[in-house]
């Protein structure tokens, strides 16, 4: 008897959470007059998990694009299930060559590595190019310096630059590669993204690669400084401090406006500077930009008419209004028609 | 003989009520400052943080909060809203009750009332009071292997989904259910226990009859507590696989095919909005977001007082 009652609690709690539940959902009939109309059409349409799913992956940098697209699709097309995530480039790759997913998003371009790792698979795909993030270069807004040439940044952060507490200890380094030798006399403190973040492999591969290479040193970076996975994180750390230094995408160090000092970049020493704008990255003026894929895989594409209308969707909203508004820089007129005819050739 | 009261601690029966009068208890007095300052401490760390989450969560708990809960996923701040998080965490909850609490309390029942004291079963306890101190991202790591990637699970738990991310976190709270229920069942008085077995009742009719009810309210309370535990949890459903960025699918609340869908959950939505550059994802939104998963909580939480106090009057009555 007793016993029974106390499996009733038991069952009690669930009936709790439960309610909980309800709540929320009578609210949810109350609240839904104007903005989660196409929320209650999908709701209408049930969990229905067909073939006609399209899921999404890959860089965090790429997603707030593709979630842009896939929510304007949504609107239209109810029906179809889509989910966007955004755990990296790399661990895009890894799902998309499991054929976990249809669409991968990616802030550079598909490694070796990774497309043998799909060719091994069977997964054939198209590599569409979407739109250009720039990399800002930054300190805190009390920083005197304005220009920073590669051969600074190599100073600064290469595998060599390890123990470097100094601005003015990179000089002799600075010197060697090409630098004038004459940064100044203020401690170094570094914070920029770790390992996992596309923009890591980028600011290498873009600022530090060739001269790694030339110097026989390991692609990579000192690995003595604070790196976050966490952009605010990294512009929080620098913008506190006059004579920090990081690196982020461009949109987060436009978000932050005057709370840090974005340095204009010169490729080589006494070199043109340009401030990255949202036009310098767009002709390739600004060194350290990069471009932005989405891979589609063919044979997902050949099964699921869903997933096509979507890419076509995302040649036309995707790249003329989504890359914009998720702060990144379209592809010039060119280079659009270039990714459309890419998909169409498929 | 008369008998020679010796001074104690410089006390005679002469002065000893002089000292009771006059000299001020210091130690006694600091101790309870100590305390008090503790306490005081551990509430203005509280009352700080709900104040800087509630302010910046202040913009969208005023003007959308009817929205927020009820709206989905979306790329612009002033639409995103919560009801597919929600959905998840739910769901995660009610499975981590029906997988862990059965579970968990009747191995926490065998093990105080059958199990024989031999070294096996001590090596089973310690291994479960240090299952309970493993960090839960080790946990994700296993429900990553197992129950989202393992070999005919994956078949039945459909890969990144409530299934797979509620097994998870059920076999991240059942050493703390076992624990707390193995507490409250030794905490049963033996002579409750010797009474019923006196009285000629059954080993079976003893447990159910007399310990399981007078255990009931502590058994609840760390059940719930895990639960609300659970409902927290991001690191495992970070390597579980939620969806943070957008999913177009938003079933009904009773809806139980999306158990086995692509899912979003409370903790990891708070943890990808916290990261975004825009302001009104990264600070309103996430602390809207978890303005609503504490009063969650905080209502399981009381869910689980209220039971308890119910069953500790039914006791004592």
């Amino acid at each position: 008897m007793k016993l029974r009652s106390f499996f009733t609690l038991l069952f009690a709690l669930a009936l709790v959470a439960a309610a909980c539940g309800s709540d929320a959902d009578t609210s949810a009939s109350d609240g839904s007059t104007d903005e989660s109309a196409s929320a209650d059409g999908s709701a209408a349409d049930g969990g229905s998990s067909g073939g006609g799913d399209i899921f999404i992956s890959g860089s965090s940098t790429v997603e707030p694009i593709s979630v842009r697209v896939a929510d304007a699709f949504t609107a239209d097309r109810p029906e179809v299930n889509t989910a966007v995530e955004g755990p990296g480039t790399g661990d895009g790759f890894q799902k998309f060559c499991a054929g976990e997913t249809d669409i991968s998003d990616a802030s550079r371009a598909i490694k070796e590595s990774e497309a043998e790792d799909c060719a091994a698979n069977g997964v054939e795909f198209v590599e569409l190019k979407v739109g250009i993030d720039g990399i800002a270069v930054m300190s805190g807004p009390g920083n005197p310096l304005s220009c920073l040439s590669f051969a600074d940044m190599y100073s600064l952060t290469s595998p060599e630059a390890e123990g470097f507490e100094n601005w003015s200890d990179a000089n002799e380094l600075n010197l060697e590669v090409g630098g004038s030798g004459d940064l100044p006399d203020a401690p170094l403190t570094i914070t920029a993204p770790g390992e996992e973040s596309g923009t890591f492999a980028s600011f290498i591969e873009i600022v530090l690669e060739d001269t790694l290479d030339e110097r026989g040193q390991e692609i990579t970076t000192r690995f003595d400084y604070q790196s976050s996975p966490n952009d605010n994180v990294i512009i929080n750390n620098v913008s506190s401090d006059d004579s920090s230094f990081g690196w982020v995408g461009y949109a987060f160090a436009e978000e932050a406006g005057d709370s840090i000092k974005v340095f204009e970049i010169s490729e080589e020493e006494g070199g043109e500077c340009i401030a990255p704008t949202p036009a310098t990255i767009a002709d390739n003026s600004y060194p350290i930009s990069r471009d932005l894929f989405i891979y589609v895989n063919k044979a997902k594409a050949a099964a699921n008419p869903d997933l096509v209308d979507f890419v076509d969707f995302y040649m036309d909203y995707g790249l003329k209004t989504a890359v914009a508004d998720a702060k990144y820089v379209p592809l010039d007129d060119a280079a659009m028609a270039e990714t459309v005819s890419a998909w169409e050739g498929r | 003989m008369a008998i020679a009261i010796k001074p104690v601690g410089g006390l005679t029966p002469a002065n000893i009520g002089e000292s009771l009068r006059r000299k001020p208890d210091l130690k006694g007095a600091l101790f309870q400052f100590v305390m008090l300052f503790s306490l005081s401490i551990s509430i203005g760390v509280l009352v700080v943080l709900l104040y800087t989450v509630v302010s910046d969560a202040w913009p969208v708990l005023s003007t959308r909060l009817g929205d927020f809960v009820t709206g989905t996923l979306a790329p612009d701040a002033g639409r995103a809203g919560i009801s597919q998080g929600l959905k998840g965490t739910f769901y995660l909850c009610v499975i981590v009750a029906i997988v862990a609490f059965p579970l968990g309390i009747a191995a926490a029942i065998y093990l105080e009332e059958y199990a024989p004291r031999t070294r096996l079963s001590s090596f089973i306890e310690v291994n479960i009071r240090n299952l309970a101190g493993v960090p839960s991202v080790v946990y994700g790591i296993l429900g990553l292997a197992i129950f989202v990637n393992g070999w005919g699970i994956s078949a039945l738990t459909g890969g990144r989904s409530p299934l797979a991310g509620g097994l998870t976190l059920a076999a991240l709270v059942l050493p703390v259910v076992i624990i707390t229920t193995q507490e409250a069942i030794r905490a049963v008085p033996s002579a409750l226990r010797e009474a019923g077995f006196g009285v000629g009742a059954t080993k079976w009719e003893v447990i159910k009859d007399h310990i399981l009810p007078y255990a009931a309210p502590g058994i609840l309370t760390g059940t719930l507590l895990s639960i609300a535990r659970a409902a927290g949890e991001a690191a495992p459903l970070l390597l579980v696989g939620t969806i943070t960025g957008f999913i177009s699918n938003s079933p009904g609340w009773f809806d139980v095919r999306q158990v086995q869908d692509k899912f979003a959950a409370m903790p990891t939505i708070i943890t990808s909005w916290a990261k975004q550059p825009e302001e009104g994802f990264r600070v309103e939104n996430a602390a809207a977001a978890i303005v609503v998963l504490v009063a969650f909580v905080i209502l399981l939480n009381s869910a689980a007082i209220l039971l308890r106090n119910r069953f500790e009057a039914k006791r004592a009555g």
